[in-house]
């Protein structure tokens, strides 16, 4: 196991928390909750060493894409970069799906 | 109205609790966001996950408060550590709670398990026992109603859970078994079991096959409507658990010719005869000598060999502070009928045979001061085979978890006493419902969850691994002094010759179990207790605790 930590400038605060996806082979699960500050944290535990690099292409691309502010935790267990965009986009529209978690 | 099939298979934990409550009322405790996450994994470098892959809804069934608690099979094979075993425990605490004080509240539980997580190991036994003893008191007031949907199923100690519900809904993709088929392949051998022979598995212990042969009640569709309305169904109805059910189910298991092959189908006539004759004849037994043995002759001042009914299981009764007490011990037998239960193991036979032992004092006691109950502890697993899960073995385990809870709650005073090995389903039948628990210290009393061999292959690591695993996280160890450390031991008998016992040594002995005797009675706890110890307070069992601590805060 890794754990990574990433941290992103942002300005648009996600309207709700969003919970989505399980910590099952070739999947992930990812928490986004609002924050504040103008500021994207992202703790990333993965079951996959040496993918620093990969992980901060993904995410910079989808922080610039939406330019949200929020707290994320990301628990991955072995999902390639293409699942994890589609997690990432599946959690911002649970948040904006106004259904309160 | 028309009706589009929606399948409950193919949702997540959280989605299924959502699609069998009514509209609107789920409502999740200890979530995603609570971070309650299992403090043991990380530690082996296995991520985690935020639920511990234990959802807990409450919300409504048609119109009643209803607690719903789902397994998510994905997340490490829906395996029961600390953490998510606390979290089902402790909800079937507070509806049995809120029943107890007239608020009725009916509780479901979705199985989709391998049973307990091996990567916390005594954890999962110590919760799972937990587990059966608020199913068991639940079920007094509501019933408890088990849907097995699949993928996975309900396996190994959460089976046993399966087997104490009230009722059982499966599809026919859902699997009821206590060994899954890759460990008894592992234990006994490819012949005895090809878990690669994916039909033969699910003609053993797939829902089809479960209904048919009475072991679970309604073989469903797999569409979440649909098994609405079955749940509605079972809980209108009264209901005799099957673990409670000795007459017919022993019954079932004595009719089975063990000298020769048995097919599902076979089985399934078996099931349906429900002939109360004995297959093929009980030859006179022969015991071989083992802890468990020399310690109930000890304490019972009777040879093993006297005792009537023989077999593999000893019940007789002995003084504990000059009060008479009754003593229970399952031993090896040579001429037991199931030849994969003739070392010790806890089999078919054993299991009912533990249950109607109990429920025999628990009779004979129910005018009178509950006499205490004393099971020696030394199993060194559960039997392993094809025949056993055929004729679910899982339910025998389940009837004597179910016989010594209910004693338990009777007011007899049940004590364990672990003279030699304490292992998984075995244990669970035999010892883990009782009031407290007992070890002599030594390095050949072992408390655990599977062989190494068979750990390591589950768990995908080398035997190695599983060694180092144990230094960091003391529930995966072997040893008696590691399963203290959790808290639900309350006393290490020291200094006693285990094979061997002296005078002096077997009166100390007694003079442990006349002081438990009377500290049981005094504080009349049950399985409580093993989370109220110094050792479990102070970082045993710490998780646990916080689980319930925060469970009853946000269950209201």
């Amino acid at each position: 196991m890794e754990a990574l930590q990433f941290e992103f400038q942002t300005n648009e605060p996600i309207p709700n928390r969003a919970h989505v996806g399980v910590v099952g082979s070739g999947d992930l699960e990812i928490m986004m909750e609002p924050v504040e500050e103008p500021h994207t944290s992202v703790e990333v535990r993965t079951s996959i060493q040496g993918y620093e690099k990969m992980w901060r292409l993904v995410l910079e691309r989808f922080i610039e894409e939406n330019n949200i502010s929020a707290k994320v935790k990301i628990n991955d267990f072995g999902a390639t970069p293409g699942v994890v965009r589609l997690r990432l986009e599946q959690a911002l529209e649970v948040s904006k799906s106004n259904v309160a978690l | 109205m028309l009706h589009f099939k929606e399948s409950l298979v193919e949702l997540s934990a959280r989605e299924r609790i959502r699609a069998l409550m009514d509209k609107g009322s789920f409502r999740e405790l200890l979530g995603p966001f609570d971070g309650v996450e299992s403090p043991h994994l990380a530690k082996q470098g296995i991520v985690p996950q935020s639920d511990d892959g234990v959802v807990v809804g409450k919300g409504a069934i048609d119109g009643t408060p209803s607690v719903v608690i789902a397994m998510e099979g994905d997340f490490q094979g829906g395996g029961i550590g600390e953490v998510a075993g606390s979290k089902i425990a402790s909800a079937l605490e507070l509806a049995l709670n809120d029943n107890k004080s007239g608020e009725p509240t009916k509780a479901v539980i979705v199985f989709d398990t391998g049973g307990v997580r091996l990567q916390e190991a005594n954890y999962g036994l110590l919760t799972i026992a937990e587990i059966h003893a608020a199913i068991v008191a639940l079920r007094e007031y509501s019933p408890v109603i088990g849907v097995i949907p699949g993928k996975i199923g309900a396996f190994g100690g959460m089976a046993i859970s399966a087997g104490l519900c009230s009722a059982l809904v499966m599809t026919k993709e859902g699997r009821l078994c206590l060994n899954g088929p890759e460990v008894i392949e592992q234990e006994a051998g490819i012949r005895e079991f090809d878990s690669k022979d994916r039909t033969l598995v699910w003609r053993t212990m797939g829902g089809r096959q479960r209904v048919s042969t009475g072991y679970a009640d309604i073989e469903t569709e797999d569409d979440t409507w649909t098994i609405r309305n079955h749940i509605s169904e079972l809980f209108a109805k009264e209901h005799h658990p099957r673990s409670a059910n000795i007459d017919e189910f022993h019954s079932i298991i004595r009719a089975i010719d063990t000298s020769s092959e048995v097919a599902p189908e076979d089985f399934r006539d078996i099931a349906e005869k429900k002939e109360n004759k004995l297959s093929n004849h009980k030859k006179k037994p022969e015991l071989e000598n083992s802890r468990g043995k020399i310690w109930f002759e000890a304490l019972t001042g009777q040879t093993a060999e006297d005792n009537r009914d023989a077999a593999s299981v000893l019940c007789a009764e002995g003084k504990i502070n000059n009060e008479t007490a009754s003593f229970l011990a399952v031993v090896p037998n040579k001429q037991a009928r199931f030849p994969r239960a003739r070392n010790g193991e806890v089999g078919l036979e054993e299991g009912w045979m533990l249950a109607e032992h109990v429920r025999k004092i628990m009779e004979e006691d129910r005018n009178r001061e509950k006499r205490p109950i004393v099971a020696i502890v030394d199993v060194p697993s559960q039997a392993y085979g094809y025949k056993e899960e055929l004729a679910g073995i899982y339910l025998s385990c389940a009837a004597a978890a179910d016989a010594y809870a209910s004693a338990r709650m009777a007011g007899h005073p049940v004590i364990a006493l672990i003279v030699g090995q304490a292992i998984s389903g075995a244990f669970l039948s035999h010892g883990l419902q009782a009031n407290r628990i007992l070890a002599l210290d030594d390095e050949n009393v072992q408390v655990q969850v599977m062989s190494k061999q068979s750990a390591a292959r589950i768990t995908l690591r080398t035997i190695a691994q599983v060694e180092e695993a144990a230094k960091q996280v003391p529930a995966t160890a072997y040893d008696v002094h590691s399963f203290a450390t959790l808290g639900a031991l309350d006393e290490l008998i020291k200094n006693v010759h285990p094979d061997k016992p002296a005078d002096a040594d077997v009166e100390q002995v007694e003079r442990t179990l006349a002081k438990t005797v009377n500290d049981i009675r005094e504080r009349k706890s049950g399985l409580e207790h093993r989370l109220q110890t110094p050792a479990a307070v102070e970082g045993g069992r710490k998780a646990s605790i916080e689980v319930r601590r925060l469970m009853e805060e946000q269950w209201k």
